[in-house]
């Protein structure tokens, strides 16, 4: 079943991609990358946007493991923020 | 390496220049580059020539839809001259499958044009949408019926949107389960990530919906110009490393195959002229000899001398076919009634003489071949051919009828995104109101979007507008990044191609919205492909000046033949400086009569003189002045050495022409005027002016010209060759400016129904009308039963003055077709009778009664009761059906004695009260554009009198330096460069007398050019300023203002609180002036102001603005009359 997070975890990145994170204590391994995908942001619909940040939002759904139990995690990158979050499970 | 990338020659979705693109990809170290364009090859010739300058190999394709349900596209790319033909002909046959604006493609279409063509189906495709729709069965066979079709590529695309991926995936494995090659693409529409939000602009502004995440096709800002190992990255996400490698393998040798060489495949080595057949050398020898003969000219030596010469490098360069062609068509013009004359550089040449292409004899005017085809001169020469505005298409027509319309196409340009155009779509895509995007496009002048900022900080008119607050900075910055991106194929102007069927094979042909068919390519694409391109340009001089001999020929009887009229009637040129020369070609403009009065023309040679120095360039060297001094006697011609005497002796010394330049190189380094002239064209810039600054002075020198002199001569060449005019140019103008003012002289009625009727200046009609006026032209009013649908000239009573009847066509709305059913059931005797027969729309039927059209049907009756009247007649029923075979009831001959056509009733008074003389010039400018009845001026004269105003026609008598008031209705207003750098404002008043002149410096526009820009009716303080050589009374005194009003806004005060309030009112704070915008330094050393000759602020001031000119309140109705 899927459920739906916002939790923030620390992301481990190698060659451009996330490689382990640590979410609610427990250290996850990525095994592998499912997708990838990003989205711009809505800059006219904000107040002061400007207009220069880069691919605003990074999707990764990704096969990663905290021991032997596989799950799908979808991971969250916020550029301008530089800031990572779970936002969805599927176990 | 890319093979799928649209430029902003896919209008409205790239937004990258192709030179741009290329640059980058050979800096990003890729060895070729694709362009791609959606919906034709607009940019593709520059994609080659730009591929070539940055030394990396040009791929050339298109992206075209595909006829289907849904919104489906292929890349089609060219391998090979085959390739290249195919890609043409395909694209020509897109366009003329699909509705205009709308090409579509078939796969049977592109089967039969497969010849060298590879397809690419990438994620929109009906392959890849199958894909996406999880049909593999269907991607499967569609696959197969296109590689049955054509050769074909599977694209594999990964834009990072969700499923992208995936979706990747299972077309690469498609294409393997069916062993069809594929390659990697990124449908590239910008360079940098950072570009997104324009495309995401451009996205919604192509659909017409504001901006949101579901009209977007960019959701994820990935389409740039991706670097190589960027590419294999996303690629190694979705289909593994192995796999990475071998698609940027195979996109690499398809592009390599693809590449296409500019000569061999384009054929851009060669010149493809009509084909002449037979010896065309011999024909063209034969009729310049002819020619020459039928002129007059066959015993002088000179003239056969000059032609041998000219023949000589005709046939070096292999060009007959090109003169006999340009001649032919210069023919044809001139044989279906055209008026047709040449201009330009072409002018110079004894062979378009004696061909009778143009009507200047070179020797006499002393003008030279070499600055239009000489041995140094590269391509085709440039021949120009002006014809009447109004028949310009029929002139296409003949053009087309003789050379067939495979072989024959007009030439296209791009319309650019500017400041206001920017501005419009970027509002709408955020969203903004309606209103408030045109009040803030209308704000800015018109000037690239790229200035949208400096402008807000420059000039004072924006300034003070607070459109700089803030709120509007996403709109402005993302507008500004729309710079110069083409947002709208429109047919050029006068561009006209020329050549034989394989014109096909060379350039993708579309309909024109004139339903002509037109090349993909611009002026300058042609050019690189060695295409001949005429140029036949519309003149509504031409189109004024026939409108008037016609009516002259209506009216008298007399023929005029306007070549033929002898060009030294001092009546003509006593006109002429007078400066009264509004209406005429050239020399109305205020600076125009301004140095027109100081130069005092009394011949032909000095029109052409004239025409050449109301140039920057002469204007900002201040050799106007030294020139005039001479001219006038004050001061000795000055020549740097006498050798240079003959080559200047027709400028007293100073260096106006070209011409000159050449004459002057060839006497001081004997290098002959060819080599003079390629020196000449390197004097433009920089690096050519040290390049020959070098070899003129060894020349110079060795020569044994002392050194002072080769400087000073030098320096006199530096300073003005770059600027200098072509004479040719000059005196193929000064022609019709002759014949305009010989019009104006000696027809003056006619010359004013034409210049009325087409408009040809660059004043609002209602000056035009004033002017007449004032040389004491009767305006006679509109009328249904008189006017017709072009001004004509109607004598005021039976042998009585001529004068000028206002048209049907200046009514405001009036359809042509109105016009002519207007026409046709004439005469009239009541305003039921029009209606009945007549048949026009109601608002048109209010306007011609509010523009008094029915004072002469209704004579006494009011305009008002008329107008309930029409109302009446719309509310009553339809007219009675006519029955066959039975006599109509308003009678067939049209003398109204039908039914309900009793003139009394139709003028019964309904008790309301007549228009005020103001109300009915109001009317008049609403209805017509211009005040007829009596000048709008005239109504504030209490005003303007209390004021002590000094009116135009007393400016004369005032003393230089003199501080005056001066008012009037604004009718022009300029910037253009002058030799300060300054962003200089000149506007023209005319208040009923004539014309006033201001001048306003940068200083003094922090408190006036909002006011200038932005209002209509002006009052204006500043100094006279009294033209140096003018003689006293020759009208050219100008005013250097610094101070100006709105007049409606001191009338109301004036009504309100009299003089006290008016003074109080025009008391304001001086504010301080400072400079506006940075200057433009040319390596000449001539200085400019990035605002100098772009359109102003606000609306246009051809016609009166849409608002009420005064207030009416409480039982006031206007100013005083």
């Amino acid at each position: 079943m899927t459920r739906v997070f916002g939790d923030p975890v620390d992301v481990w990145v190698s060659d451009g991609r996330p490689v382990r994170f640590v979410w609610r204590g427990r250290l996850y391994t990525v095994r592998r990358v499912l997708e990838h995908w990003v989205t711009t942001r809505d800059w006219w619909r904000e107040r002061q946007p400007d207009g220069e940040a880069t691919g605003e939002r990074e999707f990764w759904r990704v096969e990663a493991a905290p021991g032997r139990e596989v799950g799908v995690y979808e991971l969250r990158y916020d550029v301008p923020a530089d800031s990572w979050m779970l936002s969805r499970v599927w176990d | 390496m890319h093979l799928h990338v649209a430029s902003g020659y896919s209008l409205r979705y790239g937004a990258a220049s192709p030179a741009a693109l290329a640059e980058r990809a050979a800096g990003l170290g890729m060895e070729t580059l694709a362009l791609t364009d959606r919906d034709g090859l607009y940019g593709a010739v520059r994609h080659v020539l730009s591929c070539a300058d940055a030394g990396i190999g040009a791929v050339v394709g298109a992206d075209l839809k595909v006829a289907s349900t849904g919104e489906e596209r292929i890349v089609v790319l060219a391998a090979g001259r085959a390739g290249y033909r195919s890609l043409c002909r395909l694209v020509t046959a897109a366009h003329a499958a699909g509705e205009r604006g709308n090409p579509l493609v078939t796969r049977e279409m592109v089967g039969a044009h497969a010849d060298g063509l590879v397809v690419l189906l990438g994620p929109w495709s009906d392959v890849g949408r199958a894909v996406a729709g999880r049909r593999p069965d269907v991607a499967a066979r569609l696959l197969r019926r296109w590689r049955g079709t054509v050769e074909t590529a599977v694209e594999i695309v990964n834009h990072l949107d969700e499923g992208d991926g995936p979706r990747a995936a299972r077309m690469l494995a498609l294409a393997r389960a069916a062993g069809a090659p594929a390659v990697l693409g990124n449908a590239v529409r910008y360079l940098d990530p950072e570009d997104h939000p324009v495309a995401q602009v451009l996205d919604v502004t192509r659909r017409r919906v504001p901006l949101d995440r579901r009209h977007l096709d960019d959701r994820t800002g990935q389409a740039y110009l991706k670097p190589v190992p960027e590419m294999r990255r996303v690629a190694e996400l979705a289909c593994g490393p192995d796999e990475a490698d071998a698609l940027l393998a195979e996109t690499r040798r398809l592009s390599e195959r693809c590449v296409l060489d500019p000569a061999r495949d384009l054929g851009m080595d060669d010149v493809h002229l009509p084909s002449a057949g037979g010896d065309p050398y011999a024909r063209l020898v034969a009729r310049c000899a002819d020619g020459l003969a039928r002129r007059g000219l066959d015993g002088s030596r000179t003239a056969a001398a000059r032609l041998d010469d000219e023949l000589a490098v005709i046939a070096r360069k292999g060009l007959a076919s090109y003169f006999l062609t340009v001649a032919e068509a210069a023919a044809l013009i001139r044989a279906r009634g055209i008026r047709c004359a040449i201009r330009g550089s072409g002018a110079g040449s004894l062979v378009t003489y004696a061909l009778g292409i143009g009507d200047l004899d070179p020797l006499r005017h002393g003008l030279l071949m070499e600055r239009f085809l000489a041995d140094s001169r590269d391509g085709l020469p440039d021949i120009d051919l002006d014809v009447e505005s109004a028949r310009r298409l029929e002139a296409y027509e003949a053009l087309f009828d003789r050379f067939g319309a495979d072989g024959t196409a007009c030439v296209s340009m791009m319309e650019t995104y500017r400041a206001r155009s920017a501005i419009r779509d970027v509002g709408n895509a955020v969203g903004l109101p309606p209103a408030e995007i045109d009040a803030i496009a209308k704000a800015f002048p018109q000037i690239r979007a790229s200035q949208i900022t400096a402008a807000l900080h420059d000039l004072p008119e924006l300034r003070q507008s607070n459109l700089a607050s803030g709120r509007l900075e996403v709109l402005f910055r993302i507008a500004e990044r729309l710079d110069g991106l083409p947002r709208h194929v429109a047919m050029h102007p006068c561009g006209v191609l020329l050549s034989n069927p394989t014109l096909r094979d060379r350039t993708p042909v579309e309909r024109a919205a004139t339903g002509f068919p037109m090349s993909q390519f611009d002026k300058d694409d042609v050019e690189a492909m060695g295409l001949l391109k005429l140029d036949v340009i519309g003149v509504r001089m031409q189109s004024a000046m026939a409108h008037a001999v016609a009516e002259v020929a209506r009216t008298t009887g007399e023929e005029i033949a306007l070549e033929d009229v002898p060009r030294d009637d001092p009546a003509t040129y006593a006109l002429v400086r007078t400066s009264r020369t509004l209406g005429c070609f050239q020399i109305e403009s205020p600076g125009q009569r301004e140095l027109i009065g100081r130069l005092q023309p009394r011949d032909l040679d000095d029109l052409v003189l004239d025409i050449s120095l109301f140039r920057p360039g002469p204007v900002n060297s201040d050799m106007v002045t030294p020139f005039l001094e001479a001219r006038a006697g004050t001061r000795e011609p000055a020549y740097p050495h006498p050798d240079l005497e003959p080559a200047l002796r027709e400028s007293l010394g100073v260096v106006v022409f070209h011409e000159q330049v050449l004459r002057v190189l060839d006497v001081m380094t004997g290098c002959g005027l060819s080599k003079a002239e390629a020196a000449r064209r390197s004097l433009s810039h920089e690096r050519g002016q040290a390049v020959v600054g070098a070899w003129f002075r060894e020349r110079a020198l060795a020569r044994g010209y002392d050194a002072e002199t080769v400087e000073r001569v030098w320096r006199m060449l530096t300073a003005f060759g770059a600027f200098g005019f072509c004479k040719a140019h000059a005196a193929s103008f000064a022609l019709p400016t002759y014949q305009s003012a010989w019009l104006k002289r000696h027809h003056t009625a006619a010359f004013y129904a034409g210049v009325l009727t087409h408009d040809p200046g660059m004043y609002p009609k209602r000056v035009i009308l004033d002017d007449a006026r004032h040389f004491g032209v009767p305006i006679l009013p509109l009328d249904v039963n008189r006017s017709a649908q072009a001004w004509h000239v109607e004598p005021v009573s039976e042998g009585g003055p001529a004068g000028i009847r206002v048209a049907l066509s200046e009514v405001r709305g009036i359809s042509d077709a109105e016009v002519h059913k207007i026409v046709d059931a004439r005469p009239y005797v009541s305003l039921t009778d029009f209606w009945r027969r007549a048949r026009v729309s109601r608002p048109t039927a209010e306007r011609l009664v509010l523009a008094g059209g029915f004072d002469g049907v209704h004579t006494g009756a009011l305009r008002r009761d008329l107008l309930c009247r029409v109302g009446a007649l719309e509310r009553s029923a339809a007219p009675p059906p006519v029955v066959a075979g039975q006599l109509p009831l308003d009678g067939a001959d049209g003398s109204g004695l039908g039914l309900g056509l009793v003139p009394a009733d139709d003028a019964a008074p309904g008790g309301l009260p007549p228009m005020t003389p103001a109300e009915v010039v109001e009317a008049e400018l609403d209805v017509l554009g211009m005040d007829v009845s009596r000048h709008l001026v005239t109504f504030f004269d209490g005003l303007l009198d209390a004021l002590g105003v000094v009116r135009a026609a007393d400016l004369p008598g005032r003393p230089d330096g003199a501080d005056v008031l001066v008012a009037g209705v604004k009718v022009a207003t300029q910037t253009p460069a002058v030799r300060s750098g300054q962003r200089v404002i000149f506007a023209t008043l005319d208040d009923a007398t004539g014309p006033v002149d201001l001048t306003f410096f940068e200083s003094v526009q922090d408190r006036c050019a909002a006011t200038v820009f932005g209002r209509w009716l002006l009052v204006a303080r500043g100094r006279v300023r009294r033209a140096a050589a003018a003689r006293p009374g020759s009208g050219s005194a100008s005013i250097t203002a610094y101070a100006c009003w709105d007049m409606t806004v001191l009338h109301e005060e004036w009504l309100r609180g009299g003089m006290d309030a008016v003074r109080a009112a025009m008391a304001g704070p001086p504010r301080p002036g400072r400079p506006v915008g940075r200057r433009i330094v040319h390596p000449t050393g001539f200085a400019m102001s990035p605002y100098s000759d772009v359109g102003h602020a606000g609306g246009a001031v051809k016609r009166p603005p849409a608002a009420r000119l005064w207030h009416t309140s409480r039982g006031s109705s206007g100013p005083t009359p």
